[in-house]
């Protein structure tokens, strides 16, 4: 016999149906997304044997992520630097609380690729930003990931102030800010040329640390930092007014100011591809004392997200830890001595670091007063109002700043030394460069300093 | 009613005497108690994967113990033939469905109550922390709601399956709907999914049984994650679940009355 459905328990049927669809979508889905999501929901398939999936997606996540990284430890002491990068991103998928290993993480792929002559692979510093801003989203809370990820753009980077500035401030307002690396912002901010803002955090720290070295408990610790920061912040203050900062926010005319009249470089420098893949950059900058590093960067000439001297280096927000295999971006620096630089950059032994695989190279020349060491930067002030050069000044490429930027090109014939160039030295160099501009030996006897007219 | 609380306590009974189950009980609790021994196994902090693991373990165990408890309920009852002198007495199907869910439900609230008590002990003897202690005994509650599901699940399908099927039909319903929201999640927000698949994502996210819901510990684990209306969730988790158990114990009592035992 057929039985018929009683409408009573169709209706509950419905009535639950139709109940619990409305509070998972309406309610308990977003809710849960937000506050009890591990790992932002991401999907762990990869690289988790079926085991170690299935204890995964029954909650030992930490237990597995904690096994994960003490493996991922034993490949640091090997240096088998690629095996690490999927273990990081499967730690921070499965323990995204992990903050050591977002810092690790970030540290590792941003530093620790490199090529034979320990220049770092800066086709990884995107995704090494990227897993920053990953740590930071999960982890708001703590200081820790906005202080790591400011500290990739003020020291790796090295070039894009403002960036390190807003994520130091950000780790600025997090409460468990550790006390000594407060003062860090005013360097950022002062690098970003901010230097009014650099001095009041100064006056606000050292009034805070003034405050805490006077308690009756106050530690060692809190003297010392009070002290630092007293040194810090009358250094800051004199170089304010020695660089003519005072003087110009005043409207006070420079006449005798170290920054006035601004000192003219004398860029110039001649690239020759000596071998395959060997570059030697030799060159000319009218600046004795010790301390200037030229940015030289040689890189596809239709290289993504390019900009002048780097790469839109913020350009992705999801972490890949695949880097552009087909392109090429050396970055170097390269040592002024007796005004005048000399290097070799050999790219002949890392292929996959450097494919040449397009047509044409741009090779580009960079200085920044920001980046500068202060010795240097008490003559050329924070924007680069002390310097000059009369070929390769540029106020376009770094809005506010005066740096100096010239562009050579070359062509992969010439960089691998392959048809017309197998047997011809290809050089390239700027209209100025002359072979001889200093005798060296003359200005060893006879130093002056960037002072002397 | 009276019927139903006669079946539930008669199963409660059976429940605790199953060595298959107390074997898999013994070994949740043995894990429990070496567990603080284990926090060597990550570079993190011990407390951390501590609190992660042990509550990993009651899950767990609570899930084997909830599937080998239910998948065998009905059918046993079947192959025995007791069922022919239960229901010769003034007991209707859906009585005996409900009685005997009921009575699944409380064994494995019992077991589970077992396997708290140790958590609690183990983790005050380790830690010495009532706040964290109290924190801590949230997330088997939750599981509970989650185990009294995934029973409901078991039962469901029982009325129709042979028990070994019935175990992994209902081992994989766990997986898949403990996995769906963070692959849904991961759907949604990922740009290059197609509208079509959101839809599909969207629908199977509302009609399939959402374990993921109850696996609240990520902030139990991670104490510096802020929630907002806790106590409202939990609530709102707990009505869905009753939602959910009450379409499946229908649908299995629909199941079950057309069935020729």
């Amino acid at each position: 016999m057929k039985r018929r459905l009683s409408p009573l328990l169709i209706g509950f049927l419905a009535l639950c149906l139709i109940g619990q669809g409305f509070l998972q979508r309406a309610s308990i889905f977003p809710r849960w997304v937000r506050d009890y999501s591990p790992g932002e929901g991401k999907m762990v398939s990869e690289g988790l044997s079926p085991d170690q999936m299935l204890f995964a997606l029954t909650g030992f996540r930490e237990m597995i992520a904690g096994i994960l990284w003490v493996r991922a430890d034993s490949f640091f002491d090997s240096g088998n630097y690629d095996a690490i990068l999927p273990v990081i991103r499967l730690v921070t998928i499965l323990d995204p609380k992990q903050i050591d290993v977002y810092a690790t993480g970030m540290w590792h792929i941003g530093y620790n690729f490199t090529d034979e002559e320990q220049r770092s692979d800066r086709r990884y510093i995107p995704s090494a930003l990227a897993l920053g801003k990953e740590g930071a989203r999960q982890n708001d809370k703590t200081y820790e990931m906005y202080f790591e990820t400011g500290w990739m753009w003020y020291h790796k980077i090295d070039d894009s102030y403002p960036n390190a500035v807003k994520w130091f401030e950000t780790a600025q307002q997090q409460k468990d800010m550790l006390t000594a690396r407060k003062n860090l912002l005013s360097n950022a901010y002062e690098r970003n040329g901010e230097v009014d803002k650099g001095v009041d955090l100064l006056y606000r720290l050292f009034d805070d640390a003034k405050a805490n070295a006077a308690k009756k408990d106050a530690a060692y610790g809190d003297r010392q930092n009070r002290d630092t920061l007293e040194n810090k912040l009358d250094t800051m203050l004199v170089r304010t007014v020695q660089r003519g900062y005072v003087a110009q926010k005043e409207g006070r005319p420079l006449t005798g100011y170290d920054v006035n009249p601004p000192f003219d470089v004398g860029f110039s420098v001649k690239a020759s591809v000596v071998e395959p893949r060997v570059i030697r950059f030799e060159g000319t900058w009218n600046v004795l004392p010790v301390g200037t590093r030229i940015r030289a960067v040689l890189k596809d000439a239709d290289y993504p997200n390019a900009e002048p001297a780097g790469m839109k280096w913020d350009m992705s927000n999801s972490v890949n830890l695949d880097p552009p295999r087909d392109k090429t971006f050396m970055q170097d620096q390269l040592f002024v001595r007796n005004r005048r630089f000399n290097r070799k950059v050999d790219m002949s032994k890392d292929p996959t670091m450097y494919p040449f695989t397009s047509d044409r190279y741009l090779l580009e020349f960079y200085y920044n007063p920001r980046s500068a060491p202060p010795h240097i930067q008490d003559k050329f002030s924070w924007n680069g109002e002390g310097m000059t050069d009369k070929n390769f000044l540029n106020t376009e490429i770094r809005p506010g700043q005066r740096v100096v930027y010239a562009t050579l090109e070359l062509t992969k014939d010439q960089i691998l030394r392959r048809g017309e160039w197998q047997d011809r030295v290809p050089v390239v160099r700027t209209k100025n460069y002359a072979e001889k501009a200093t005798n060296a030996d003359d200005v060893l006897l006879d130093i002056p300093s960037l002072r002397t007219k | 009613m009276r019927s139903i609380f006669s079946i539930a306590t008669t199963t409660v009974g059976e429940a605790i005497r199953r060595r298959v189950l107390l074997i898999i009980l013994l070994i949740g609790v043995l894990f429990l108690v070496v567990a603080p021994g284990l926090g060597v196994l990550s570079a993190r902090s011990e407390t951390t994967v501590l609190r992660g693991m042990m509550l990993g373990i009651i899950q767990l165990t609570s899930a084997v113990i909830a599937i080998v408890l239910t998948v065998y309920m009905i059918p046993n009852e079947i192959e025995r033939r007791t069922i022919y002198t239960i229901l010769s007495k003034p007991v209707q199907r859906w009585q005996f469905l409900i009685g005997k869910y009921l009575g699944a439900v409380l064994a494995l609230g019992l077991m589970m109550l077992l396997m708290t008590t140790v958590l609690v002990f183990t983790f005050w003897l380790q830690q010495r922390d009532a706040s964290a202690v109290a924190d801590l005994v949230k997330a088997p509650v939750m599981y509970f709601v989650q185990m009294s599901l995934l029973a409901a699940v078991a039962i469901f399908f029982s009325t129709f399956v042979s028990p070994l099927v019935n175990f992994f039909l209902t081992g994989g319903m766990y997986l898949l709907g403990s996995l769906f929201n963070p692959f849904f999640q991961t759907l949604s927000e990922s740009q290059g999914t197609p509208a079509l698949a959101k839809v599909f994502a969207q629908i199977v996210n509302t009609l399939l049984p959402n374990f993921a819901n109850y696996n609240v510990q990520n902030p139990i684990i991670n104490p510096q994650t802020q929630i907002q209306n806790e106590a409202a969730y939990y609530l709102q988790v707990t009505i869905y679940g009753l939602f959910y158990i009450g379409i499946l114990l229908v649908g299995g009592i629909l199941v079950f009355d057309r069935r020729e035992v």
